[in-house]
């Protein structure tokens, strides 16, 4: 029938738009949720949500962008809530630290001049980075580091103005910064944490 | 332009986004000012270094997610076939149905949101955190996963896959997923199983022990309650087929003697349509 092939043709065409994708969706979708479990699903999700919606993307404009206004939407109304009940101190945690932030930000500006990081820092201590950041400037640090979208494009799928992504990004990358050059004064002390091994003893416990 | 002007501009001229005229501006800045200068030579190095390190440490998508998600794709499309035809059965059985709806509507309608949600959860094929048949097993990997304990059923003819906790409408539940072998008359199919821990009788699925079968998107949902446990049972399978596996047999749960278990009234599984 006419309508069936019709879809078949569809369906191919939204793989193959699609399959390119899946390694830089489940990269964000890794550092957005946190845990393989919940990043797994968030990209099933946002394919599945993808297919669904495909006839409304407009052939032509920027599938990339499409997908990841549609993974960190996936993400924003369902998963963050889902981890938020998980653990209870987020909310709490998450104001103290964009306080303190905030606060630092203005006087850190002029005493404390940025510095070179060094390349001793490890895949893992910047990947522990970003997941430590509040959610608001790791959705805009994973868009523009991770997946390397322009500004214009990151204010399309977040939604807000490009002075804010701008302002989030300039927020998000000082506090990855300094995350990451205080681990470099710590590393002389203490072992660096390995993220995989700390996921690992997560899962079985 | 002073230093200044120049600060708030220095990230967006690393990231390549200022327009010709500013960018020529700062450009011309940098060569006067050393400090300047350096600053943007810091947020360069550091930006090339922090994108590296993080894509040289984010893994390629597990190919088990990418054939399970190009997989439910075409599973969807499917689905969407065969929907189509039912919709086509809804809008007659939909006279039919206002005939009947009023009292428990409310009931009836959440009940189905939960039907549902369960069906898409089951459908989409979520990858399983343990994979192991027995359900004493079962239970003890559940065991403080979830605020309930959890009760996994044997059933007569399906052997369980595995298990993983999955949401459904923003509960928690615990999902047990089971193959039912190629029979006579029954194909090989998998069954989704979800228990949800009920104390406060939050998710309506009938009467206490009563077993409620409905339709939704082309699965079959079946579910009871047992005690403060609700059980909702998804599949494929069509009606005489979950005949074939259900009921389960009642068991022991865990830390109670056999002997002490009653056992369960047979269950009535009857498609919610055709009741009378």
């Amino acid at each position: 029938m006419l309508g069936f092939s019709k879809s078949d043709k569809a369906r191919a065409e939204f793989e193959a738009l699609v399959a390119p994708w899946l390694d830089a969706l489940y990269a964000g979708a890794l550092r957005l949720t946190r845990n393989e479990r919940d990043a797994e699903d968030l990209v099933q999700d946002t394919v599945m949500r993808a297919y669904r919606f495909f006839d409304k993307f407009e052939r032509g404009t920027n599938f990339r962008a499409w997908l990841f206004k549609i993974l960190t939407n996936t993400f924003i109304n369902g998963y963050r809530r889902q981890v938020k009940e998980r653990s209870l101190g987020d909310e709490s945690e998450r104001q103290s630290v964009e306080a303190q932030f905030f606060s630092a930000d203005t006087t850190a500006q002029t005493q404390n001049p940025e510095e070179y990081l060094l390349h001793r820092v490890m895949s893992e201590d910047v990947l522990a980075a970003i997941d430590a950041l509040p959610i608001d400037f790791r959705l805009v640090v994973i868009l523009a580091d991770l997946q390397e979208f322009s500004y214009k494009e990151i204010a399309d799928i977040l939604d807000v103005p490009v002075g804010t992504v701008m302002s989030r990004l300039f927020r998000g990358r000082r506090q990855l910064e300094k995350v990451l050059r205080d681990r470099e004064r710590g590393a002389l002390q203490q072992p660096l944490v390995d993220l995989n091994a700390y996921r690992e003893r997560k899962k079985l416990g | 332009m002073n230093c200044r002007d120049v600060e708030p501009l220095l990230m967006p001229y690393v990231d390549g986004e200022l327009v010709d005229g500013e960018r020529v501006q700062v450009e011309q800045h940098l060569t006067v000012c050393p400090p300047c200068a350096r600053h943007a030579d810091v947020a360069r190095h550091n930006r090339t270094l922090v994108r590296t390190l993080a894509k040289q440490g984010s893994p390629a998508a597990p190919q088990a997610l990418r054939d399970r998600v190009l997989n439910t794709v075409r599973a969807t499309e499917q689905h969407r076939r065969q929907r189509q035809v039912l919709r086509l059965s809804a809008a007659a059985a939909g006279v039919a149905l206002c005939a009947v709806v009023g009292h428990g509507q409310w009931r009836s309608f959440q009940r189905r949101l939960y039907a549902e949600d369960a069906v898409r959860r089951h459908a989409r094929q979520f990858p399983l955190e343990v994979r192991i048949p027995q359900p004493e097993a079962l239970e003890a990997w559940f065991d403080g996963k979830l605020g309930h304990r959890v009760a996994v059923p044997r059933f007569p003819n399906a052997v369980a896959e595995g298990a993983r906790v999955l949401n459904v409408r923003e509960k928690q539940a615990a999902y047990i997923r089971y193959d039912a072998p190629a029979g006579a008359s029954v194909r090989p199919r998998q069954v989704g199983l979800f228990v949800f821990g009920d104390t406060g009788n939050d998710v309506d699925v009938g009467a206490r022990g009563d077993a409620d079968l409905r339709n939704s998107n082309g699965y079959n949902v079946v579910s009871w309650r047992d005690g403060d446990l609700v059980y909702q049972l998804v599949t494929d399978l069509d009606e005489d087929d979950i005949r074939s596996l259900l009921p389960p047999e009642p068991r022991p749960r865990r830390g109670e003697l056999p002997s002490q278990v009653q056992p369960r009234p047979p269950l009535e599984v009857q498609p919610a349509a055709f009741r009378p």
